[in-house]
């Protein structure tokens, strides 16, 4: 029976697609953000888990390996696939220094299957963190400052 | 036109209505737009896979891995593994490189935000294998690779990395003086 089922699983191999599509040009100016936060609402609305607010958490989600995106001024996510030459897009150096940054993004836009992947050749302008939030919303999480006076 | 519009819905139908919780045991994180989803698929570097630009061994850990659905050749894309614990689900998916799995977890979606095929990995196996691995070794994981950071307290307290940003860039990113009247009333 065993030899049957593996028999089937060879079958059956092989047959996923596999394709490269064309990119476009694009510039876009927007905040390096953490996706999961971002789309997953597991710390609060889309306003909460981006700025200064979100920092620190930002920082450790980069460093956790969860992908960042680009989040632009009209709302659309860009999921980054590799930033000035860094293809290391788990946990790298290049976008872990630019956690909640926001920067002016010159490179080349895919889209699949509904989501927008950025392989962004230069970093045109790094404004630095320019969504000043913390006083509006603490930090988020809660826990993400350690209280100084414990 | 009837027809050919019948068929162009026909044509799009699977990979709009198709329902992947069947056999599903993931457990629920209580998360808006979170569905069950056993899937089987392929694990690829998207990078590679949207561009062209391919590493050995899919990068070996250091890029974005890719789910390619077997059902409808849709791109998923896993921002997660199953820990609590701020880490995603590149090193839970990278021994399984090119090779065609079996995944259980949550899919995420959200229109209003853009979230579609987003995934939460708790489980993963080899198409023709029984045993499923649990998708939680991330913290072990870091934590051989960061033996100098051995000690209490969760690992995102204790990464060099994040220790080294913060040290310089503040818990708010605007400076470490700048933000001290902030803390200081924050935690009055």
């Amino acid at each position: 029976m065993r030899i049957i089922a593996m028999s089937l699983c060879l079958l059956v191999s092989g047959t996923f697609g596999a394709q490269a599509s064309e990119g476009e040009r694009v510039q876009i100016k927007g905040e390096i953000i953490d996706t999961w936060c971002y789309y997953s609402g597991v710390m609060g609305g889309p306003d909460a888990v981006t700025g200064s607010a979100h920092h620190t958490c930002a920082l450790w989600c980069s460093a956790g390996g969860i992908p960042v995106g680009l989040l632009a001024e009209d709302g659309t996510v860009y999921m980054v696939l590799k930033i000035k030459g860094d293809a290391n897009s788990a946990g790298g150096d290049t976008q872990l220094n630019l956690a909640s940054h926001e920067i002016t993004a010159d490179g080349i836009l895919y889209k699949r299957d509904g989501l927008n992947y950025l392989v962004v050749e230069k970093v045109v302008t790094d404004h630095g963190i320019t969504n000043l939030n913390h006083e509006d919303y603490g930090p988020i999480p809660g826990f993400a400052i350690p209280d100084p006076t414990k | 036109m009837k027809r050919l519009i019948m068929i162009l819905a026909a044509l799009a139908s699977p990979a709009m209505a198709q329902d992947f919780s069947d056999g599903s045991e993931a457990k629920t994180w209580n998360l808006y737009g979170e569905s069950p989803a056993r899937f089987e698929a392929k694990v690829v570097d998207i990078l590679c896979e949207m561009t062209g630009d391919c590493a050995a061994e899919c990068g070996g850990g250091t890029r974005q891995l890719g789910l390619l659905r077997r059902a409808d050749d849709v791109l998923v894309f896993p921002n997660k593994n199953a820990q609590a614990a701020f880490s995603g689900a590149v090193v839970e998916l990278a021994p399984f490189c090119g090779k065609e799995v079996e995944v259980d977890g949550l899919l995420i979606t959200d229109p209003d935000l853009g979230a579609k095929h987003i995934y939460l990995v708790q489980k993963i196996r080899n198409l023709c294998d029984a045993e499923w691995t649990a998708a939680n070794r991330w913290t072990k994981e870091w934590a051989k690779a960061n033996p100098e950071a051995k000690g209490k307290g969760p690992w995102f307290r204790r990464d060099p990395r994040i220790k080294a940003q913060i040290a310089a860039h503040g818990y708010t990113g605007i400076g470490p003086e700048a933000e001290k009247p902030f803390i200081k009333e924050w935690f009055e």
